[in-house]
């Protein structure tokens, strides 16, 4: 019978038909650079992208090797002890679980824990008020040629470097507080028990309350630009309604704002608490530098952050070692804070998501 | 056989001489090698040129930036690079071998020797320390005991109109003021200073309950505040009225500019002396005979005729083996300069910081120690 | 018919908003004068004893200029841009655009995305530290350049990771698909159409991670330690930079060093602040060009940053080719 397609062989090959065999070698070349750069591409964003995590580890594994000995002879003392003493540095080496040290040495860090977290809470109890506020005063009803300025301002602020920041707080802020500010708010605070911590002393401004006012100021433009930006976000039809049903400015935002974006404020809070959790250079300028819980709220005080800066180099001055690893240990310590927030925080912030549906259109 | 014997007899002679010369030849190169150190007749080494870095005491730091300057113009291919860190830092930083020559007021602890043996520390002049305090109206030199020191640090002692003050100090007014301590809060060589002279003077209290290091326990006294630094210690008295703190001697001018009056120590014979030169080297005289090689020795609180008790060396700490051989000739040019009389250690340089050269015995032992830097 | 005044209820209930209105300004201001203070205060004692021969004089022991150290912290910043600047890119490339849900690769990219965050709030003094064990001491590097280096590019990585994958997914998916579709390689479509649209958000990025390594002192005091000279090897020579001046030298016995310690702090003002204004201008200006741009159903064009919403939310779709929400 007659083969579809007419005559078996005789079907005429077009131009641009495939060639049969082996392509020419231009065309091999360019299929193989295509195909490896795509390669070359992923290999490299494989490795640049693994690299945070393995720095993580890295970091956290060498503070864990250095810190062992420490841990082992210091036991759970660190976590709740208040002396903090290198030991008889003159004296003889002492061995305690076949860790070598000096005589007497013992390491009690809650006192300096304590500092961390103090500083860190009358920052972010100082902060998140006045960032909330501010943003609130910049989107809502503010014309934008004051409201863009402003932002940007906030937005500057947080690039100032930490140590600008600690030399105008141990030059001008940090006195004028001590003269100015405390002293009025010590003499008129009733001897409770509480509120006896804001009494006299008042110190000479490097102390507790300095610190957290200076750190307030460090982070508040964390917040307050991530706050702004997420109010920006708000869909404007939930609020236009609510207000067109006669509720006022401060009830709409109450109401429909701040529910929308209340996730948002927690993660952005704790993007501001990791910083000041782990600020180091304006504490140790503007801390006072005592080793113990101070008696007021003025009074100089420490954070381990500081603390791990200012002590480095006498830790060192132990031949031992020993102290080198207590202080590898504290570091270990506030590594653990910092990145326990900080997971913490994203849990709530998934938890949480996104609360109030949109409505309308969106 | 009279010729197998000769040549026996030339065979050990042979060997012998050979033997001979071989070891002649070693201990000759051997001397040669070892003594390949040697002063030239200025009793400084031209350094191999580049830069030395030091850091550490700041009670030491004036005077190394008045050498720094001093040694650029002399021999203008070297520079010293300085700081004030705390001797605690230069002695670590000498250890990790990250700094050439570490400025300590403190001699190495017996754990760090033992962990680092090819650590010294090299004596290059003498020290002393004041006791400072802001009392606006008091012009006397307050007569203050080691065993009173530490009450006051202890927290036990609060105003400065105390009983134990006015009875050591009678026809003085003194105010009711508040005593604010001040202490290091770095690692620090006066605090190993001031912790001595309270560690010996009060053996029983804070000898035994605190001790002596470059950082201590500082117990909990009333407003205890921590300075960095001595200039820390000195702005920070500054703007405390009625603030007791321990200075270096080179910062004097400062005090004094600052308002800041220094106390008469009581030494090892229970006399109240003044920082005075001549006091210091009366305390010094009294422990050149002790002194040992080392250098490592504490000079005070001694037993000693109007001798002020707070005195010390002043120590560069280094590694007695540099990686390389141009290194250690620069820092062995540099510590001979400092205190060769001639040039570091004249007068000219020393008055301004308040030290003194050290005792001949002394500059002879420190000597030795640097020509052993390799 | 009642009137419309207002009620007791309803006078109360605005007066309540009007003192909240009130404390929000207040807030403002609480923020705002601080901050102008402390700029004021460290312009005024760094002007009142400026000089600019501290620009090009060498620092010496008692005094005289910033020249080696401003050095420092400018090739320290650009140091940090080629090093960080690429790993981060990269990584942020990896994260927008490689980790697809459905293959293996995006199954990691949300750990890797919260290593990357967690990195980012990692204390920096901390990391100094791990610098100083492991590279200074450790590798027997001494302070210097290439420690610092490595530690200040492991700080900032993470930021700009983050702003990479962000402005990557802002860019429309429509162009990655018609790049695809036009046959394009993967490498190709993302040098000349994807990178391309996303440069100004990624170049922002790249300017605040500088900022922040201008502005770093902790980590470097540990890895870089400080010289009044600049060095001519990558390790065992301590390096120069400005941070150390302004936290070690307004206590320093020697009074011209106080000055210096004002002046680095103003140069140090004046660094972050032009970085961070030509972000901002980088950022206006292309957002004015087409691609942040929104038609409206009824044909306005509606331009950012004119206080009118363009920004769409982040399940809304863009009016783009395929109708489809970006990824």
């Amino acid at each position: 019978m007659a083969t579809v397609g007419g005559v078996a062989g005789s079907v005429p090959a077009t131009p641009r038909a495939e060639p049969v065999g082996k392509p020419p070698p231009w065309r091999r070349f360019g299929k193989f650079a295509r195909r490896n750069e795509e390669v070359a591409w992923r290999s490299v964003a494989w490795v640049a992208v693994l690299l945070p995590l393995a720095a993580l580890v890295f970091a956290v594994s060498v503070l864990a090797v250095k810190a062992w000995p420490a841990i082992r002879v210091n036991g759970w003392y660190f976590l709740y002890g208040r002396d903090w003493t290198y030991g008889n540095g003159y004296g003889a080496v002492v061995h305690t679980d076949g860790v070598a040290h000096q005589m007497g040495a013992r390491f009690g860090a809650w006192a300096i824990i304590w500092g961390t977290l103090a500083s860190s809470l009358i920052a972010i109890a100082i902060a998140v008020p006045l960032s909330i506020g501010a943003a609130f005063a910049l989107t809502e009803r503010m014309p934008t040629w004051i409201s863009r300025p402003l932002g940007f301002t906030i937005e500057i602020l947080a690039g100032i470097p930490s140590v600008v920041i600690g030399l105008w707080g141990i030059l001008t802020f940090g006195p004028w507080l001590a003269h100015h500010v405390y002293p009025v708010i010590a003499d008129h605070m009733p001897d409770v028990p509480v509120l006896r911590y804001f009494s006299n002393p008042v110190g000479t401004g490097e102390g507790l309350m300095s610190a957290g006012i200076v750190l307030a100021l460090m982070i508040v433009p964390i917040i307050a630009s991530t706050t702004r930006d997420l109010f920006a976000q708000v869909p404007p039809l939930p609020k236009e309604g609510a207000s067109a049903l006669g509720m006022t400015d401060w009830e709409v935002a109450n109401k429909v704002t701040l529910p929308w974006v209340r996730s948002g404020i927690v993660g952005a809070t704790v993007l501001g608490l990791g910083r000041a959790l782990g600020e180091t250079i304006a504490i140790a300028m503007i801390g006072g530098a005592s080793l113990q819980i101070p008696h007021t709220i003025y009074l100089p005080f420490t954070t381990v952050a500081a603390t791990i800066l200012s002590q480095l180099d006498g830790a060192l001055t132990d031949g031992t070692g020993f102290a080198v690893a207590t202080l590898a240990e504290l570091a270990l310590v506030l590594a653990v804070i910092s990145v326990g927030v900080n997971l913490i925080a994203r849990q709530i912030v998934k938890r949480t998501g996104r609360v109030g549906a949109p409505v309308g259109g969106a | 056989m009279k010729t197998s014997m000769r040549a026996a007899w030339l065979t050990r002679g042979a060997i012998i001489a050979t033997v001979a010369t071989l070891a002649l030849g070693s201990t000759l190169l051997s001397s040669a090698a070892s003594a390949s150190v040697k002063l030239p007749k200025s009793g400084v080494e031209t350094p191999s040129g580049g830069t030395v870095t030091e850091t550490g005491s700041t009670l030491m730091y004036p005077i190394f930036n008045l050498w720094a300057s001093g040694f650029n113009e002399k021999f203008s291919s070297t520079t010293i690079q300085t700081a004030g860190t705390g001797s605690g830092t230069g002695i670590s930083e000498a250890e990790n071998d990250t700094i050439n020559i570490g400025a300590s007021d403190a001699y190495l602890s017996p754990s760090v020797v033992q962990s680092n043996p090819s650590l010294r520390n090299i004596p290059l002049a003498i020290s002393a320390q004041l006791v400072n305090y802001n009392l606006p109206g008091v012009t006397a030199h307050l007569k203050l005991s080691g065993k009173l020191l530490s009450e006051i640090y202890q927290g036990q002692v609060t105003n400065w109109n105390a009983q134990q003050i006015a009875s050591a100090n009678p026809g003085v007014t003194l105010p009711n003021l508040p005593i604010v301590t001040l202490h290091r809060s770095d690692s620090s060589g006066d605090t190993f200073l001031f912790t001595s002279y309270l560690s010996k003077a009060d053996a029983s209290g804070w000898g035994t309950k605190i001790g002596y290091n470059t950082t201590v326990p500082w117990p909990a006294a009333p407003g205890a505040l921590g300075e960095t630094g001595n200039s820390g210690m000195v702005s920070g008295c500054k703007a405390t009225p009625g603030c007791l703190a321990y200075i270096g001697i080179s910062y004097l001018t400062q005090t004094l500019q600052a308002g800041l009056g220094y106390g008469q120590l009581q030494n090892g014979k229970g006399q109240y002396v003044l920082p005075t030169s001549a006091n210091i080297a009366a305390e010094a005289a009294g422990f050149i005979k002790k002194t040992p090689a080392n250098g490592t020795i504490s000079l005070i609180y001694g037993n000693i005729n109007n001798g002020y008790p707070i005195v010390n060396y002043e120590y560069a700490i280094v590694q007695a083996h540099q990686s390389s051989s141009s290194t250690a000739k620069n820092i062995r040019s540099v510590l001979e300069w400092a205190i060769n009389k001639n040039y570091g250690s004249d007068t000219s340089y020393l008055s301004q910081v308040d030290f003194q050269a050290l005792p001949t015995k002394v500059f002879a032992q420190s000597v030795k120690q640097i020509l052993n830097i390799k | 018919m009642t009137t419309l005044a207002a009620g007791p209820a309803t006078r109360r209930r605005r007066a309540s908003s009007g003192f909240w209105r009130f404390l929000t300004y207040l807030a403002l201001v609480l923020i705002m004068a601080p901050a102008a203070w402390m700029l004021i205060g460290v312009l005024a004692r760094a002007w009142s004893h400026w000089q600019w021969s501290v620009l090009w004089t060498k620092a010496t022991p008692t005094g005289g200029g910033l020249r080696d150290q401003i050095l420092g912290t400018l090739i320290l910043m650009f140091g940090v841009l080629i090093i960080a600047g690429s790993i981060g890119v990269f990584a942020g490339i990896h994260l927008a655009e490689m980790a697809r849900p459905n293959k293996p690769a995006g199954r990691l990219s949300g750990p890797l995305r919260t290593a990357s965050d967690v990195l980012s709030g990692f204390p920096s003094i901390v990391l100094g530290y791990v610098g100083y064990t492991a590279l200074v001491v450790g590798l027997g590097w001494g302070f210097s350049l290439a420690a610092a280096l490595i530690i200040l590019s492991i700080m900032v990585i993470p930021y700009i990771a983050k702003t990479t994958e962000n402005s990557l997914r802002q860019v429309p998916t429509g162009y990655r698909e018609g790049a695809e579709a036009l046959g394009m390689s993967v490498g190709y479509s993302l040098r000349k159409v994807v990178l391309r649209s996303a440069l100004p958000g990624i170049v922002t990025g790249l300017l605040l991670a500088l900022a922040i390594a201008a502005g770093e002192t902790a980590p470097l005091i540990y890895t870089a330690g400080f010289s009044n000279t600049l060095p001519h090897s990558l390790t065992h020579a301590q390096f120069p930079y400005l941070t150390y001046v302004v936290f070690s030298y307004w206590n320093d016995p020697s009074v011209q060093k106080h000055y210096l310690s004002y002046d680095a702090a103003l140069i140090l003002i004046v660094i972050v602040l032009l970085l961070l204004v030509s972000s901002r201008i980088i950022v206006s200006r292309t957002q004015r060009h087409a691609e942040s741009a929104r038609t409206t159903r009824t044909g306005k064009r509606l331009w950012p940053g004119r206080g009118q919403a363009v920004e769409p939310a982040k399940d809304e779709p863009l009016l783009g080719i395929t109708g489809a929400p970006p990824r």
